[in-house]
């Protein structure tokens, strides 16, 4: 193998099993083989079972960053233990040079009622330190840790943020070759997160090959260098993370359905009926407008307005404001009308939105209309993250 | 840079050949040793430090239970058999042997499942997990042991010299013990009923070999504790520590023997499978 991989995965393949009680047979049935010096023929499936992980292949250069990405379940932590030697691949061949830390679960060796000075000693024979390693760093991992008093407690009356400090303080002083990190460091407080990302770094720059599951894109955006992106069991590599992430995003809206939802389009006083909106695919900057014709038989006078975009599970908001915002009085007046909406300068990146709008008689006695458009904004090409803003750059 | 290379693929052991398994496994071990102890000590610590009494529960259980059987012997239920010591000396020193064997049994065939959650998170030597659970038999068997002495002295017994060889004599007992751990850990990893059946068994066991009452001479019992390994085992190095003498040798011979392939085998076996447990536990 060449000297500067650190981690060579060739076509590998992991099989689960759905139901338990077939999952014991086979476990007898494959151990049994083992005991007698037969082959398992592991990479045949059977009844119940199907493939976690389903013929990946990368390599990793020491002192590179990767970036695993991925919807629940296809596959990273599996994949990520498989690196650490806990699952063993069904076919294929995983070859690993150097000393791997993997931070799969924080503080899995912890035990609750030991104090946090007992579980470092454990956790990090554990982790496979030796004692006179321990000994050395052991004023390191408390000072990074920083519970202060709570030392000599039970790990069972620490906070979680705590208990993640102390795991991972005792983790990364283990000074692997390889650092495999699963989604864990979410728990710690933006400080210790911090603390955290910047010995990644510092461990980066000792020429530690880095392997980083997450779901934040931001994280991902930030530390890694190239990417795999994980879809039940299968594997795309990308040497560009911008381009991976892209794809990661995708997936999840490609699920969502793209039609209007049209909860409301007036009354028996008001109708809304041509709705015009000028594009449904968009660039970071665009405008968007929609203009709405009505028929009344009376006056809606301050009306209000809301608009909205959403992110497509709507548990973001990227803007949101009434027309009072803008101190705008907006009277419907009975007849025939055209009302329009435009929202200018829009910096969205790289993400499926939804428009709402919203229509209210006065003090909101009344919804009149609400319709909440899907629409697309492109990304730009060597930006990551959800808004695309103007810099300006100069130099003097 | 020259760093040791780790390769997985399935059957891995299969491909590198039986022999070099030995190494491995030895290798493996010696440089565990201290991830051992600290398992070691984790479990010790643990059991004892949510209560009040702390670590003199050690000593009552052990205390609890041979006053059972005194209390049972002197009410007449318990035929005894011919034995030339006090009753208590006897049963105490008999059952520390035997908790050596059935704590140790128990608590190495519950030592992956206990860790389940530890090993399909982190990498480390399975065999230490093994190993580790069986030293809080062998703490047991040290306070027992003291219990023991303090018998010795209420009675005013002198004991042989030879009981300073126990530490020799009680090697095989320890070796089967873990030779069955190795095999029921990984077993009891993949259904639970290994568990649970060797909890019931062990009772019964240990009514079916002479520990409280002296091996009978005829009958079927006697037949069968001719051939039950565990008997030797344990029934020669309480009468090195009674008599300074061994009536056995034979079958204490042959039961070390067998002891010492349970365990090689045994350990060879588990280091083929442990691969696979992870992923069933």
């Amino acid at each position: 193998m060449d000297d500067k991989i650190a981690i060579k995965v060739e076509h590998i393949n992991k099989k689960y099993c759905k139901s338990l009680k077939r999952s014991m047979i086979y476990g007898i049935e494959d151990i049994g083989k083992n005991m007698v010096g037969l082959n398992a023929n592991s990479g045949k499936l059977r009844k119940n079972e199907f493939w976690a992980i389903d013929d990946v292949s990368f390599e990793v250069k020491k002192g590179e960053t990767l970036g695993i990405i991925g919807a629940n379940g296809s596959g990273k932590t599996t994949l990520l233990k498989m690196l650490n030697g806990i699952f063993w691949p069904d076919k294929g061949k995983i070859t690993i040079r150097g000393k791997v830390g993997a931070l799969i679960q924080i503080g899995a060796g912890f035990h609750p009622l030991l104090t946090g000075r007992e579980n470092i000693y454990i956790n990090a024979a554990i982790l496979g330190m030796t004692k006179k390693e321990v000994d050395k760093r052991f004023d390191d991992i408390i000072e990074f840790a920083d519970i202060g008093d709570f030392l000599d407690t039970p790990v069972k009356f620490y906070s979680s943020g705590m208990f993640v400090r102390l795991g991972f303080a005792v983790a990364v002083h283990c000074d692997p070759d390889i650092l495999l990190v699963d989604e864990v460091l979410a728990v710690g407080d933006e400080g210790f997160q911090n603390k955290c990302f910047n010995k990644i770094g510092e461990l980066k720059k000792n020429g530690t090959t880095t392997i980083l599951v997450s779901h934040n894109m931001h994280i991902i955006s930030t530390f890694t260098e190239k990417i795999i992106f994980l879809n039940n069991g299968n594997a795309k590599y990308f040497i560009s993370v911008a381009e991976g992430i892209k794809e990661y995003t995708k997936l999840f809206n490609e699920k969502k359905d793209l039609g209007i939802e049209k909860i409301c389009t007036g009354n028996d006083k008001i109708k809304f009926h041509d709705i015009n909106i000028n594009n449904r695919i968009f660039f970071p900057g665009d405008f968007f407008s929609i203009s709405m014709e009505y028929d009344s038989i009376i006056d809606y006078d301050e009306a209000d307005i809301d608009i909205a975009i959403l992110s497509s599970n709507e548990l973001a908001i990227y803007f949101q404001a009434t027309n009072r915002a803008y101190n705008k009085i907006i009277n419907l007046k009975n007849g025939k009308h055209i009302l329009d909406v435009k929202i200018e300068d829009i910096r969205i990146n790289n993400a499926t939105v939804k428009i709402a709008i919203a229509i209210w008689a006065k003090n909101r006695s009344e919804l009149l209309f609400w319709w909440r458009i899907p629409v697309e904004f492109n990304g730009v090409a060597y930006s990551t993250g959800k808004n695309f803003l103007k810099v300006l750059y100069k130099v003097k | 840079m020259n760093k040791n290379i780790v390769t997985y693929e399935p059957n891995n052991s299969l491909k590198k050949g039986y022999f070099s398994i030995f190494g491995e496994i030895f290798n493996e071990l010696i440089k565990n040793r201290w991830l051992t102890y600290q398992l070691f000590k984790r479990d010790l610590f643990a059991i004892y430090k949510q209560s009040f009494i702390g670590f003199f529960w050690v000593f009552i259980i052990p205390i609890i239970s041979v006053g059972t059987f005194i209390v049972l012997n002197r009410a007449g239920i318990f035929i005894i058999g011919d034995i030339n010591v006090p009753y208590p000396i006897y049963a105490i020193l008999g059952l520390a042997f035997w908790q050596l064997f059935s704590t140790g049994l128990v608590a190495s065939s519950n030592s992956l499942v206990k860790a389940g959650p530890m090993i399909t998170k982190i990498n480390f030597s399975k065999k230490s997990l093994v190993f580790a659970s069986t030293g809080q038999s062998i703490v047991s068997f040290l306070i027992q042991f003291i219990l023991v002495l303090i018998l010795f002295i209420f009675y005013g017994f002198k004991p042989n010299i030879m009981i300073l060889l126990i530490p020799l004599f009680i090697i095989p007992l320890f070796l089967f013990t873990l030779g069955f751990g190795f095999i029921l850990s990984i077993l009891n990893g993949i259904m639970r009923d290994i568990g649970n059946i060797l909890a019931i068994l062990m009772t019964f066991l240990m009514f079916l070999t002479p520990i409280l009452y002296a091996k009978p001479t005829n009958g079927l019992l006697a037949s069968i504790t001719n051939y039950n390994p565990i008997y030797y085992l344990i029934s020669v190095p309480r009468e090195i520590i009674l008599m300074g003498t061994i009536s056995e040798w034979k079958g204490y011979i042959i039961s070390g023997i067998r002891s010492i392939i349970v365990f090689i085998v045994c350990l060879i076996i588990f280091h083929l499978t442990e691969t696979r447990i992870t992923e069933r536990i």
